[in-house]
């Protein structure tokens, strides 16, 4: 099963975010509640140094909805896999939406296969979880993360996850759309606000402007 | 108990479920405007660069223009792996390796 084969990524997904969280200042049980609590890795490497940066808990918070939207399209999907549900079990279904177990289970039959999913949910669900707790109690041991390049962690994780998306030369023209403008306002506004302000303009000029058909 | 850390934590929870449940609670049969889902697909493609490329570029308030700075080949490097399909951590991995190099030579 897929799922499987993207087990031991997720786990040292995970023991890299617990170890640089802890790097960063977060206590353990800081950050384990936030990987059970949020469950959203993009959205926590991004919310970790803003954390360590002492920025508004309301622009975490907004940046945090705003990169986490996307699921609104993956709950939308997989939706109707799950009609003969109870409603409480719906309820904890939903905040095991993870991008992989969507990619896994939409990957394999349309409508998604409500057992797959859950199965991949599962098992992403504890890998991660599992991979933050070894790396919060390992992530302790390095002194100097700069050193080995670990504070490169963090943006070398985002720029591989959009180099993937990047298909069309609209895609392109919105990546460094968002990437110029975000230099421009990091430079002249303080915080982290570039990173809402230059996603929300590049990603709402992009669906304003491009043709209809680019949604697929 | 830090209170400013796990208010921020909470808020983030909240809202993130807030982009899980709604959609997923309604059962949504019918799928969403077009031009809705096109905004959609084209907010990580926005947000990631967003975040990723000051970090690379501006230090302490300012632009890093110099040839002489480590994270501008880590993310030229990155950015061609992952582009050539290679598996995410090994991309990360090599970059982090080269900045980490980098850095020691300098």
């Amino acid at each position: 099963m897929a799922s499987l084969a993207l087990v031991p990524s997720v786990f040292v997904y995970g023991t890299v975010f617990g170890g640089l969280a802890v790097q960063a200042g977060l206590w353990p049980l800081e950050v384990w509640g936030m990987s059970v609590l949020v469950f959203a890795g993009a959205s926590q490497f991004v919310a970790v140094p803003m954390l360590a940066a002492g920025t508004p808990a309301l622009a975490i918070v907004l940046t945090t909805y705003v990169i986490n939207m996307r699921h609104y399209l993956m709950a939308a999907t997989l939706a109707p896999s799950f009609r003969r549900y109870k409603r409480r079990w719906l309820a904890l279904i939903a905040h095991l939406i993870n991008d992989e177990s969507f990619a896994v289970a939409a990957a394999r039959s349309q409508p998604p296969d409500a057992g797959v999913y859950l199965g991949s949910a599962a098992a992403i669900a504890g890998s991660f979880v599992g991979g933050v707790v070894v790396g919060t109690l390992l992530g302790g041991l390095v002194d100097d993360p700069e050193r080995y390049g670990l504070d490169f962690a963090f943006p070398a994780v985002f720029l591989s996850l959009v180099a993937v998306q990047l298909h069309r030369r609209s895609d392109w023209l919105v990546a460094i759309g968002a990437a110029v403008l975000a230099v421009a306002l990091a430079l002249v506004l303080p915080g982290n606000w570039h990173i809402v302000l230059a996603g929300l303009a590049a990603s709402g000029v992009g669906a304003l402007v491009l043709p209809v058909e680019e949604a697929a | 108990m830090r209170t400013y850390i796990w208010l921020t934590i909470v808020g983030m929870a909240v809202a993130t479920y807030l982009t899980r449940a709604p959609m997923f609670l309604a059962l949504a049969s019918r799928p969403l405007p077009p031009r809705v889902r096109l905004w959609l697909r084209l907010v990580p493609l926005a947000v990631l660069p967003a975040l990723a490329i000051p970090l690379v570029l501006v230090r302490d308030g300012r632009l890093a223009t110099s040839l002489a700075h480590p994270p501008l080949w880590g993310a030229i490097v990155v950015l061609a792996l992952a582009a050539r399909g290679v598996n995410l951590l090994v991309s990360v991995t090599c970059a982090v390796a080269v900045v980490a190099l980098l850095r020691g030579l300098g």
